[in-house]
């Protein structure tokens, strides 16, 4: 019998199976040699023939539908080297509202990079879905500096309806790092340096006649190196080269970080202090572990945003209390601008360091985020033939097993437990440990 | 005094060492020999206590305190910058870190330094005329930029008389200066946004009368750096009403034209970011349309051909599409 290993690219768009693929960190192939195909049909039409004067019994119908128990249904943990172009592909980093972001490495110049995947099909379902990332894309080309996130490349795939967007590599943002606190804040020089390159990129980004429009933790990203780039320029627009001032009609950021003006429904308002609020609400964000207006419908936030009254915790002291009050000023005209900012006490001064910083947390439980590319280049260059023997297959309700049992424990927020990890790939050390390097596969 | 360990010289006895040693280098007795030697041992002495070295930590908050106002007070910093160039080769490049770590220093929201020199400006003014001299050039650039960070010390520099002499710095025939005076200069123009703006406003016509001869310049590094700059410049939101003044002077979109057609496809390249700024302006003053009018065919034909290569630039083929298309709808103003 053929063992046709379900490996087609195709015929996995068609499952769902994917999904819980990368759920899991892993690819699995479907050894489909249990599946009836067509040499059984054939027998069974035989016999069907034979016997055309009996009643379709039971034990024909079965005999008919083949039935497989799931237990024979197997599958088999594999690195899958997959390729877009010139990239290899990696883990899943996370999940935007587009669609997927995964890791992916540079082949011809070995750079870390991320990618956003994003399926024509769904971006037709939102409106101006596909309008926006054209205009991002344009906008993203069009930019570069420090603190601002880069594209490094775009790829399409007319087949699947696939659009690549390759970004810088990122390990995650500021909002992930704040949730993995107790508290929800940074002690404040970690703030300090995120808030000083925060006003960097605006101020370059406002320069480029961009207003941002969605300055929220969620959309500062942070590289290795601990650098912050502005992302997610989704609603971003670009003032007119000739306009006489930064007036914009619309607003369309995440509602806790808009100001009074978009709130309270405003034709038209100057755009670069939208921005200036939102630094204001993600400083707040940073140093309180709060927000400075709350509500529990939209209608009540922005009520609340309106009447633009908030208070700030005793702890927080001058000059940086004093800072997001210029900054959460209700009047555009007389709220800081970013050169007030820059020229504020609190700003030209860094605090003393107290604690230790919050770290980035871990990516599935790898605090250092080592490349998960690797696995799959060395699972489709080296022969792993000595160990072809004691190849482990297992089947879907043990893997469904996993999966409910690694959920339950992401849930209850506990170290993961060597059962789940048995069978994850073992750290690229041991294959450096290596004694022999078996011979390289042809690819 | 103990055999092993580190000198006990305090701050007050190193400056005042450093500082007799340096005036006797001036005067240039028969000595100098040995007061460059003390100048440099005494350098060294200092750096290390802001440094720390390989075995030993930077000393205390307290003894920097002391050393930096030691060298407010004896002003022993413009005295180093004077004679950079009678110190040796090592001893310069210690002055340049020396400088720049006190440059630094912060006291709560206060940079102490930064007031000091801002009250005494001749420390900014000999760094920048370092440029003439061959064998300093670099290391006051260092320092200069250090300076350029700071918001007070980069106004002092641009408004005054002195910041006209880059536009000789940034052509000298060493390459290397010119380089490092034109990076300097572009810091200057950039980094501190509205600074920048304003001073550009306020002397916009002695610093274009200026730029222009850069833009004109024999050379070509300096011609190709200072049209990127310019671009740079006016495309930058903040300088939009400077933007909106040199588009509307018809001499300088003649300019333009010509770099258009210059030998370089670089500066070419560079000329069309400028280029499309006078074209897309809506209200293009009437001498401006005159001009575009009078070549409209000749641009639309030109344009067409222009850089045809630059397939994969998407951002570039539409600005050139709407250019011509722009060009090819020019009609005259109505009522002339």
């Amino acid at each position: 019998m053929c063992n046709i290993t379900n490996s087609d690219s195709d015929e996995q768009e068609l499952n769902p199976e994917p999904g819980e693929v990368e759920l899991t960190n892993r690819v699995f192939d479907v050894n489909s040699e249990e599946f009836p195909v067509l040499g059984d049909l054939d027998e069974d039409a035989h016999t069907w023939s034979n016997n055309l004067s009996d009643d379709l019994d039971v034990g024909n119908i079965s005999n008919f539908f083949h039935r497989v128990s799931s237990e024979q249904v197997i599958y088999q943990a594999k690195k899958r080297l997959k390729m877009i172009g010139k990239y290899v592909m990696g883990d899943l980093l996370g999940e935007g509202s587009y669609g997927k972001v995964k890791e992916m490495l540079d082949s011809d110049t070995l750079c870390r990079r991320a990618v956003k995947i994003l399926k024509q099909r769904k971006l037709r379902r939102i409106p101006n879905g596909v309008q926006n990332v054209e205009r991002e894309i344009k906008l993203l080309k069009s930019l570069k500096h420090k603190n601002v996130i880069s594209l490094v490349d775009v790829l399409f795939n007319e087949e699947k309806q696939k659009m690549y967007l390759i970004m810088e590599f990122c390990v995650g943002s500021l909002q992930g790092m704040l949730e993995s606190t107790p508290y929800k804040k940074f002690p404040l020089y970690q703030a300090h340096g995120y808030f000083i390159q925060l006003i960097d990129g605006l101020e370059y980004l406002h320069s480029k006649r961009v207003v941002h429009k969605d300055i929220k933790p969620g959309n500062l990203l942070l590289t290795l190196e601990g650098e912050l780039k502005i992302s997610d320029l989704g609603v971003a627009e670009t003032i007119d080269f000739f306009a006489i001032d930064d007036t914009c009609v619309q607003g369309q950021g995440s509602p806790a970080f808009q100001p009074p003006e978009i709130a309270n429904g405003l034709d038209s308002f100057p755009g670069f202090k939208v921005d200036v609020w939102s630094s204001g609400v993600s400083l707040y964000n940073f140093v309180t572990g709060e927000y400075p207006f709350e509500g529990d419908s939209i209608y009540k936030l922005f009520e609340n945003i309106g009447k633009g009254e908030f208070t700030i915790p005793d702890y927080i002291e001058d000059p940086l209390r004093d800072l997001l009050l210029g900054m959460l000023r209700k009047d555009p005209e007389e709220r800081l601008s970013l050169q007030q900012i820059r020229q504020h006490m609190w700003f030209s001064r860094r605090p003393p360091v107290t604690a230790p910083p919050v770290p980035i947390p871990p990516l599935r439980n790898d605090e250092f985020h080592c490349m998960t590319v690797l696995p799959y280049l060395f699972d489709h260059y080296y022969d792993t033939s000595d160990t072809a023997n004691n190849v482990e297959y297992f089947t879907e309700r043990e893997l469904n097993e996993e999966i409910t049992k690694r959920e339950a424990e992401q849930n209850n927020g506990s170290a993961q437990t060597n059962q789940s990890s048995k069978r994850r790939w073992k750290k690229p050390i041991s294959c450096i440990a290596v004694r022999k390097i078996p011979g390289c596969k042809q690819s | 005094m103990p055999l092993f360990g580190k000198s006990q010289k305090s701050p007050t006895d190193i400056v005042k060492a450093l500082k007799e040693a340096v005036n006797a280098l001036e005067k240039g007795e028969k000595k100098a020999e040995k007061a460059q030697e003390e100048v440099s041992k005494n350098l060294v002495l200092i750096k290390n206590m802001l440094y720390g070295t390989s075995d030993a930590e930077p000393q205390t908050d307290i003894i920097v305190a002391q050393l930096a106002q030691e060298l407010y007070n004896s002003n022993l910093l413009l005295l180093l910058i004077q004679n950079l160039n009678r110190i040796d080769f090592e001893g310069k490049k210690d002055v340049a870190q020396v400088f720049n770590n006190i440059l630094r220093r912060q006291i709560g929201t206060r940079s102490p330094t930064v007031e000091y020199i801002c009250t005494k400006p001749e420390i900014l003014f000999t760094l920048m005329s370092g440029y003439e001299l061959q064998e300093i050039a670099l290391n006051c650039g260092t320092m200069l930029r250090e300076c350029a960070r700071y918001e007070a010390l980069a106004k002092i520099m641009l408004y005054s008389d002195d910041f006209y002499n880059f536009f000789r710095y940034v052509e000298v025939s060493t390459f290397d200066i010119a380089s490092d005076a034109f990076s300097t200069f572009k810091e200057l123009l950039t980094r501190h946004k509205i600074l920048c703006a304003d001073f550009l406003e306020v002397n916009y016509d002695k610093v274009f009368s200026h730029y222009q001869r850069l833009l004109n310049s024999e050379n070509y590094v300096t011609r190709r750096q200072s049209l990127k700059l310019l671009g740079e410049l006016l495309l930058d939101r903040h300088n939009f009403t400077v933007m909106t003044r040199y588009i509307s002077n018809p001499d300088n979109l003649k300019l333009m034209m010509n770099m258009l057609k210059e030998r370089s496809r670089n500066i070419q390249f560079e000329a069309f970011h400028v280029f499309k700024v006078f074209v897309a302006n809506p209200n293009k003053p009437k001498p401006i349309l005159d001009i575009l009018l009078r070549n409209q065919d000749k641009l639309v034909d030109f344009l067409m051909k222009f850089h045809t290569d630059r397939a994969e630039d998407e951002q570039f083929n539409d600005e050139k599409a709407y250019l011509i298309r722009q060009i090819k709808e020019l009609r005259p103003m109505a009522g002339h």
